[in-house]
């Protein structure tokens, strides 16, 4: 009986149904590709896709959970990345560019809380108008032309395998997901998050102050933005234009897949990481498959929009019950 | 043709709870019928299948004699039935007027809203009930108790034939409680159907012609107000006899030194405020909605500015920055609102206990799991709080438990609690629970807290408390104790000059 009630949870909770369809997924891409999908090779490219989108989500969670959101991500990551690309090339130490760049995606963080903070703004807003600054900067520094990296160091937190087929990339990022979801679950500092993002007076009441918490959040995810660009930057062995700046979507998709609610305090790791599974073997599906990139944009959006009304459907179901 | 209303055989059944079961009664125009039991008893999964919101699994509503079919709120507006929630349903931005006439307002030959029209028709019915409202006032603006008029107005325009309140007094002071009930008996003596719903008995005594009782979910009694009394009626509703609830607590009787002065205090709200509270003594504020008991409290709590005079607390100066550090110096806020401020619904009993408390339950970096079990087991215990385990999530108990809940989280045993402000903690909670908190209330004195309790129902302020301060538009206007305090007597300072 009692066991019985334990299987029926499993079946109905919604990681399970998402486990369903990740699988769904491999089974189809395997099948449409002939066996591409499965193949050693393609399966470094989804670590190394999932490495970008793990990073992005880790950061981009954070403030989720608290209740706040950020969509100036991609724009900070890329903009990371250009500044360790730059400052490289103009001889910096790569022991003072890389802290350097990371710093940056902090501060980026920072001013972000303060437009939400003290002035006020949506994070939705403000983020999205931030977005474009950042962009901005990201041309400036760059002068139309994309900037080569030829640190191995960099390179190799880009492009180094583990026993050839474990990209150091993704090692890290999971490396993280896993420290990540202990302080969610773990510390004080992580219990806070869900307490403020379950209800932000209640909260401050108890003696908890959000805005300083929110402040901690952003520059936090500033930073993992920061080193999602880095990443890639180092992948690619060049600062480029576009950078992570369309990832950023990528970081929320899978966030709100794995159960990371818009309306702040539930969902965690595990969650996103089947989030992330589902997310990366469905991008790189459709490459494998030859599905047109035009296409493939489409369908991502599509993704986001699944992931958005799976997380309308969980808010209302609960509302109910 | 013969009003009435008739609920026949309803039953309602949620995953893992029958909320109704075999419910049947009747209620004839012209006669106001209260609906009462203790929470749970299942008054509003009965008033949302009466709204539309919810459909019964068996049984269904007769009106006038016509058996119907609510599929949605709007069906049950269609044959007249309006149901006023706690909860208001205005449009906040909206005006008075485009609020009574919400999708039903008055056209021009142009189809474009007749404004003067719809100004001349609110202004009809504003008058016809004699309130100070203005056609044009935005509803957002009004204050709690007039935005409960609006609504019943904008009931009285749909011409609706039932008209029910949820709980209606609940965020009213007793002077607004007089209006309201004013605009009830005109609704009764029109021939209309009322159902009332409240946990107040004397209410129940004052407005109601005909009582239904439910409990657990069934129907127990019919009868008649004026041919019953409050024993009878808490009886039917507990199954118990709680006997006379202020005799019976358990009083401290030890005063200690003095906890907290509060001298000439001014803020944004207040105007030269001054009392005492010593250790181990229940203090009662007392006053209308707006009269600034809730103000107070912010300012001893650093949530609003001192602006002038000053606050003692152990004989110390103190202007808090932040809650946090009125925690820290032993000052607890159980706030008004217990879902909006006082509770993280959606977390476990366990996580809202030690809130306040997370720095003190740390074993190196990350949070001592066995410490915190042991406060929220403590807790559960301590309060007698109704839950299979102390993980649930706390939005799934009752307004009583949740009430404990809160309680437990600042007297937990990692708390330093020195004095405690309790605002409103008995609203929306059924009778048996409340006589449950009056006891913890003396007990916290006994333990040697000092306790600040604010509320709006006189009658429990000042039969529960030692000494009782009257507040009036920010000032303070009456310092009695318990044995020179009546209700008349506490009325009056509350509202004359």
């Amino acid at each position: 009986m009692e066991k019985q009630s334990y299987m029926r949870g499993v079946v109905r909770s919604p990681m399970f149904s998402l486990l369903i369809l990740f699988a769904a997924l491999v089974i189809y891409f395997s099948a449409a590709s002939k066996g591409l999908f499965l193949k050693p090779k393609n399966l470094v490219n989804i670590l190394n896709a999932m490495a970008i989108s793990a990073l992005l989500t880790q950061g981009v969670s954070f403030l989720m959970i608290s209740g706040k959101l950020d969509l100036s991500t991609g724009a900070n990551g890329t903009l990371c990345g250009m500044l360790l690309a730059f400052l490289l090339q103009h001889g910096t130490p790569v022991v003072i560019a890389l802290p350097v760049s990371l710093a940056l995606g902090g501060v980026i963080g920072l001013f972000n809380s303060v437009l939400v903070n003290e002035i006020n703004f949506q994070p939705f807003i403000a983020t999205l108008a931030s977005t474009s600054v950042f962009t901005g900067f990201v041309y400036v520094l760059a002068n139309k032309k994309a900037i080569d990296i030829k640190n191995p160091v960099v390179l190799w937190l880009g492009k180094g395998m583990i026993i050839n087929y474990i990209p150091v990339s993704a090692v890290m990022a999971l490396l993280l997901m896993v420290v990540v979801g202990v302080i969610l679950h773990k510390t004080k500092f992580g219990r806070q998050i869900y307490l403020v993002g379950g209800n932000a007076k209640a909260a401050m009441l108890s003696g908890i102050n959000p805005k300083k918490l929110s402040y901690k959040l952003f520059a936090i995810c500033g930073v993992f933005s920061s080193l999602a660009g880095i990443t890639l930057a180092a992948r690619l062995q060049s600062g480029t234009i576009a950078g992570v700046t369309n990832a950023r979507f990528q970081g929320i998709t899978a966030a709100v897949l794995g159960g990371i609610s818009f309306g702040g305090g539930s969902g965690g790791m595990g969650g996103a990481f089947v989030g992330l599974l589902v997310l990366s073997g469905f991008n790189n599906g459709m490459t494998v498959v030859g599905l047109n990139p035009y296409w493939q944009t489409v369908a991502s959006g599509l993704l986001l929009l699944f992931a958005l009304a799976l997380d309308v459907f969980r808010t209302r179901r609960n509302a109910k019950a | 043709m013969e009003q009435y209303l008739e609920f026949t055989g309803i039953g309602k059944a949620y995953p893992g709870v029958q909320a109704l079961r075999d419910i049947s009664f009747r209620c004839d125009g012209g006669e106001v019928l209260a609906l009462l039991g203790e929470n749970g008893a299942g008054k509003s999964t009965l008033l949302k299948i009466l709204s539309g919101d919810t459909r019964p699994d068996e049984g269904g509503i007769i009106i006038d004699g016509r058996p119907q079919q609510f599929s949605a709120p709007y069906d049950a507006i269609k044959a007249g039935v309006s149901v006023i929630y706690q909860e208001r349903q205005l449009v906040p931005a909206m005006s008075v007027m485009e609020n009574i006439f919400l999708g039903e307002q008055p056209k021009t030959s142009l189809g474009t809203i007749d404004k003067k029209a719809l100004r001349q028709s609110t202004q009809d019915i504003i008058d016809k009930f004699g309130l100070p409202i203005r056609p044009d006032e935005l509803a957002g603006r009004l204050s709690v108790a007039y935005q409960q008029m609006v609504e019943i107005m904008k009931a009285y325009r749909r011409n609706s034939k039932i008209i029910a309140f949820d709980e209606p007094t609940a965020p009213l002071a007793d002077a607004e409680i007089a209006i309201l009930f004013d605009l009830i008996r005109r609704l009764k003596e029109e021939g209309r159907i009322v159902l009332y719903v409240s946990h107040r008995l004397s209410e129940i005594f004052r407005i109601t012609d005909k009582i239904a009782v439910l409990k657990d979910g069934r129907f127990v009694k019919y009868l008649t107000t004026s041919r019953t009394n409050e024993q009878e009626l808490i009886q039917a509703m507990v199954g118990r006899d709680i006997g006379d609830t202020y005799a019976n607590l358990r009083r401290n009787d030890k005063l200690g030194d003095v906890l907290l002065e509060v001298c000439n205090l001014e803020t944004e709200y207040l105007r030269d405020v001054s009392f005492t509270l010593r250790r181990g003594e229940v203090l009662g504020l007392a006053g209308l909605v707006g009269a600034g008991r809730t103000e107070v409290a912010r300012a001893i709590f650093g949530a609003d500015a001192i602006l002038g005079g000053e606050i003692r607390f152990e004989g110390e100066a103190i202007d808090f920055s932040e809650p946090k550090d009125a925690i820290e110096a032993g000052i607890a806020l159980c706030p008004e609102d217990r879902k909006d401020q006082g509770l993280v619904l959606w977390r476990s009993i366990r996580e809202n206990i030690t809130m306040p408390v997370l720095g003190r339950i740390r074993k190196g970096l990350f949070l001592d799991r066995a410490a915190e079990e042991h406060l929220a087991e403590e807790a559960i215990a301590k309060y007698a709080i109704r839950t299979p385990s102390i993980n649930k999530i706390v939005r799934e108990l009752s307004g009583g438990n949740q009430q404990k809940v809160i309680l437990g989280r600042w007297t937990n045993s990692k708390m330093t609690t020195k004095l405690l402000i309790l605002d409103e903690p008995t609203k929306g909670i059924d009778v048996g629970t409340k006589a449950e908190v009056y006891q913890m209330i003396c007990d916290f004195a006994g333990e040697g807290f000092g306790v600040i309790f604010i509320s709006s129902e006189l009658t429990e302020v000042i039969n529960v408390s030692d000494r009782i301060i009257v507040m009036r538009n920010g000032r303070v206007t009456g310092d009695v104790t318990r044995r020179e305090a009546t209700e008349e007597s506490v009325l009056a300072l509350a509202m004359t000059d």
